[in-house]
């Protein structure tokens, strides 16, 4: 491909002025005139029966105005009406002048409870003495749509266990073969912990009612216009009569979709004024959806010269109090990213009583790893052979067969582990010096699709405005920016972005599943592409030129070969937005429903020296390779691998959501809910394979899912070759690695 | 009901006087009464840095100092960082053009962190700046974006 004019060069962030100044609002930050605050009553238990909400006290306290137990405001989805299924699940919601007074009046609310039997580990959930959950029903809302990857699998009359909402299988060779036929075969289990997102800016929302009649909320959201449905189908009114506007998101990750904003519109209408319902730090921790906990058996068997031939693999995924986790994202990839003959992969999403899990970066796809790249050096091992080359011999490419017998498309994951292979960190790995090592693991995602509209408006002044409808959370809009930048051959100073409410903005769906420059960059490509061939066929008729003699640069076309003949971009704009003109105004739109995914990898190298005294690991050096498609704007995508990269490691090594045997968790701040700080993490390297998609912009690929995915198994690879111990549970507990190191685990 | 009070604090390089419950926040002193909510909280709790101001110059937590506390000191917030026409001041301008920020939630508390640091230590290398941002969240950039920006802007103030 040619040389681009802005594709490809580094762009500073378009809204970067308004967050280094201060002046960027979020959702705290909205304050309509005369807004109250609404404040939740929460259970404490994780499993009980409602028999009263008392809420005369509450209604005593100065400064209250209201106060709504869930029967009131009618509606199980936000507030608990006869039972609750977690601990932290809303009970009643109070209403004041101020936070202070709402929360006075949180305390003064009496809630009688009849505590019932309670299960919090998915495991003995799925024992047939353990107590019922919710009543396993339901189809699960598996996110699967959103983020481009199938469910399902096939049956195969497997029992399904206790409180088991669903099941996956999928099923390929025959399994008592492929072993058979392996020199070596290894079995054992692994466990992922339930973990946050960890966003900064903790969730809310505002809402008040409209002037016009319906509702408008004010969110922090990765996708309004999911979050105007499901608040309108909440109030039970049509949802033209609910504009959502979304604020600056202070990270999302998956976690923000929709959680209060029904909530804040029916207190709005409630109480007849604006309502804030901006959760703190405690309330986020407990009733926000985080990633589900995993327990994952493997068992693979390979021959000598290291060709897998058997895999069988039972997942457990904790899916709460309800449907959704993302057990057949997870099986799919564990069963799909190496070829093997012969599979045997089942999938249990459990219910317990805890709150149901969200989407997080790549849902489904750290845990599967975990488990697959923990096992996949630990065979190299045993087969002698070198980790990276074993996976060479195994991975994936275009046409392989995944489980559910789709093929892979065009995919990089073996260039990925040919530059880990390449580089020094590896290379070098056997000089380093005692107790330090150097692990890899692989991740990938399947990448979403989404249906999307954008539009782009030639402007007087020769600048170019791009309307959109999703919601940028990590420099998406500066990239849409850049693609319009390049269709006109203009600065990208010259474009802004705007990103519109739900009544204003093109329709487009949610900022996650990596799919948003993939998805909304293609429509936005296309307006740009229709908005610039306006603009020549508007200069042919000013220049009295054949539209293909025309070219645009620097802000003008002109005739090729003639460039004095020619007429800036302002100029013809001007023309078209003035009274009694004859030329149509300048403005293009695009619409796109990719519907084919382009999967995305990450290869990872870790080096770690672990520290014999506390047996805590120390990271001394990181490398994250990934296939990104193409870079649009590479600061940006190596920002994003590097933050993805983080979160991995933040999972090795801190991160858990605590859950005791009464499902209560024990870790609802940040004190105690321990994520990496800039101490923890060396300098990232970040290594760009652009293996182009042929569906994505210029050839992107979504970005933001796959460095979040190999980091867990790459930290404790490197563990084991730093000191031999094999962590097995993450996060690392030092004294699992201390107990070892003392019952001989040495080299 | 709450008992109030009267202070002075000079916010900015102005002298606000209010009335304020002796309970509140400075944070929230700050971001509701005044109305300077590029001050942000994370968890009110002192643990995530984002409400990170300055206090005479030094970095504190507005989450965890009382509004009365103020009285008679000189806050500044990351609005106060600007050049006077409001336009990003040195420090702003070294997080915009050195990819600082993705979010933007942690960005001011990093900012004023940062302000504080570089007063102490004009120079200060990177290992230095990773333990002295440690007590900044930042969710989204892995912090070496950041890192890059703070030396950028100690690069540039020779
Ligand atoms: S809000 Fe003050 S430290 Fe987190
Ligand atoms: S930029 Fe999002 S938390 Fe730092």
């Amino acid at each position: 491909m040619s040389a681009f004019a802005a594709i490809g060069k580094s762009a500073r962030r378009v809204e970067g002025r308004e967050k280094v100044t201060g002046t960027a609002t979020y959702v705290a930050d909205v304050h309509p005139r005369g807004a109250a605050c609404a404040r939740l009553v929460l259970s404490p238990y994780a499993h009980a029966r409602i028999k009263s909400v008392e809420l005369s006290a509450a209604l005593q306290v100065p400064g209250v105005i209201a106060a709504f137990s869930g029967k009131d405001i009618g509606g199980a989805e936000i507030l608990a009406i006869d039972e609750v299924y977690f601990a932290g699940e809303a009970v009643a919601v109070v209403v004041g002048e101020t936070e202070a007074a709402a929360e006075d009046g949180a305390d003064a609310v009496q809630v009688d409870y009849e505590p019932l039997p309670v299960v919090s580990d998915p495991i003995a959930a799925m024992k047939p003495d353990s107590p019922l959950t919710r009543a396993a029903q339901g189809e699960s809302h598996d996110d699967a749509g959103a983020h481009g990857a199938a469910v399902g699998g096939a049956g195969t009359g497997r029992p399904k266990p206790r409180n088991v909402n669903q099941m996956v299988e999928f099923q390929r060779g025959d399994l008592a073969k492929g072993f058979a036929e392996a020199d070596v075969v290894l079995e054992d289990t692994y466990r992922v912990a339930r973990v946050h997102q960890g966003y900064m800016e903790t969730q809310g929302s505002v809402a008040e009612r409209a002037p016009g009649g319906g509702f408008t909320v004010w969110t922090t959201t990765q996708a309004a216009f999911g979050a105007r449905d499901e608040t309108a189908k909440f109030l039970g009114i049509p949802a033209h009569e609910v504009n959502v506007i979304p604020t600056q998101v202070g990270g999302g990750f998956g976690g923000k979709f929709v959680l209060v904003e029904p909530l804040a519109a029916a207190l709005a209408r409630r109480v007849r004024r604006p309502v804030r319902v901006i959760l703190d730090r405690t309330q986020d921790f407990l009733v926000s959806h985080p990633a589900p906990g995993a327990v994952i058996r493997m068992k693979m068997g390979a021959k000598k010269d290291g060709t897998l031939t058997a895999l069988e693999a039972e997942l457990v995924f904790d899916a709460g109090c309800a449907p959704g986790a993302p057990t057949g994202i997870a099986a799919l990839l564990l069963g799909g990213t190496y070829r093997c003959p012969n599979l045997d992969i089942v999938g249990y999403e459990v219910l317990t009583h805890k709150v149901s899990p969200g989407a997080y970066r790549a849902p489904g796809a750290p845990q599967a790893y975990y488990a697959l790249e923990s096992h996949m050096s630990r065979l190299a091992d045993q087969l002698g052979l070198d980790p990276i080359e074993f996976r060479l011999k195994n991975a994936a490419k275009e046409g392989d067969i995944r489980p559910d017998g789709r093929p892979w498309p065009r995919i990089g994951l073996i260039e990925c582990l040919e530059a880990a292979r390449a580089h020094p960190m590896w290379r070098d790995r056997k000089k380093l010096g005692a107790d330090e090592g150097v692990g890899v693991a692989v991740g990938g995602w399947g990448g979403g699709t989404e249906p999307a509209t954008g539009g782009c408006r030639v402007n007087p002044d020769g600048s170019l405005t791009v309307q959109v409808g999703s919601v940028d959370i990590t420099g998406v809009n500066t990239t849409f920016a850049l693609i319009a930048a390049e269709v006109f051959g203009l600065p990208v100073e010259q474009v802004q972005i705007a990103t519109n409410d739900t009544d204003h903005a093109p329709y487009a769906g949610a900022s996650g599943g990596s799919k948003t420059t993939y998805t909304v960059g293609a429509a936005v490509l296309a307006a740009a592409q229709e908005a610039r061939s306006q603009v020549i066929e508007m200069a042919a008729d000013r220049l009295e030129a054949a539209p293909s003699d025309l070219d645009i640069a620097d802000g003008r076309v002109f005739v090729k070969g003639a460039p004095n003949r020619g007429v800036t971009i302002g100029e013809l704009a001007r023309l078209a937005n003035r009274f009694g003109s004859r030329y149509k105004p300048l403005h293009g739109q695009g619409r796109a429903a990719v519907h084919t995914a382009s999967p995305g990898f990450a290869v990872q190298l870790c080096q770690t020296k672990v520290d014999r005294g506390s047996g805590m690991p120390r990271i001394t050096g990181y490398v994250a390779v990934q296939d990104v498609g193409r870079a649009l704007n590479p600061a940006e995508v190596i920002g994003q691998i590097r933050g993805g990269a983080v979160q991995g490691i933040g999972r090795a090594l801190f991160e858990a959501m605590e859950h005791d045997e009464g499902g209560q968790l024990a870790n609802a701040t940040l004190a105690d809910y321990t994520m990496p700080t800039a101490a923890d993490i060396p300098d990232i390297e970040v290594v760009l394979i652009e293996v182009p998609s042929e569906l994505g912009p210029f050839g992107a690929k979504g970005v933001g899912e796959p460095p979040a995915v190999p980091g867990a198994a790459a930290v404790v690879n490197a563990v084991e070759a730093a000191v031999g111990v094999r962590v097995k549970n993450v996060p690392i507990k030092p004294e699992v690695i201390l107990d070892a190191l003392e019952e001989g685990g040495k080299r | 009901m709450a008992k109030e009070k009267t202070i002075r604090v000079k916010v900015n390089g102005s002298e606000r006087r209010a009335t304020v419950e002796v309970r509140r926040n400075l944070a929230d002193f700050l971001r509701e009464d005044l109305e300077l909510t590029g001050t942000h909280l994370g968890c009110e709790h002192g643990v995530c840095g984002a409400c990170t101001v300055l206090v005479d110059g030094e970095a504190v937590r507005s989450c965890l100092m009382l509004a009365v506390q103020a009285e008679g000191h000189e806050v500044t917030t990351v609005e106060g960082l600007t050049t006077p026409d409001g336009e990003p001041g040195p420090l702003q301008q070294a997080f915009w053009d050195n990819h600082g920020m993705q979010c933007g939630f942690c960005t001011p508390g990093m900012i004023c962190a940062t302000a504080a640091l570089l007063r102490e230590n004009p120079h200060p290398t990177a290992e230095q700046i990773r333990e002295r941002l440690s007590g900044n969240l930042c969710r989204c950039t892995g912090y070496q974006d950041i890192i890059a920006s703070v030396l950028a802007a100690a690069a540039e103030d020779k």
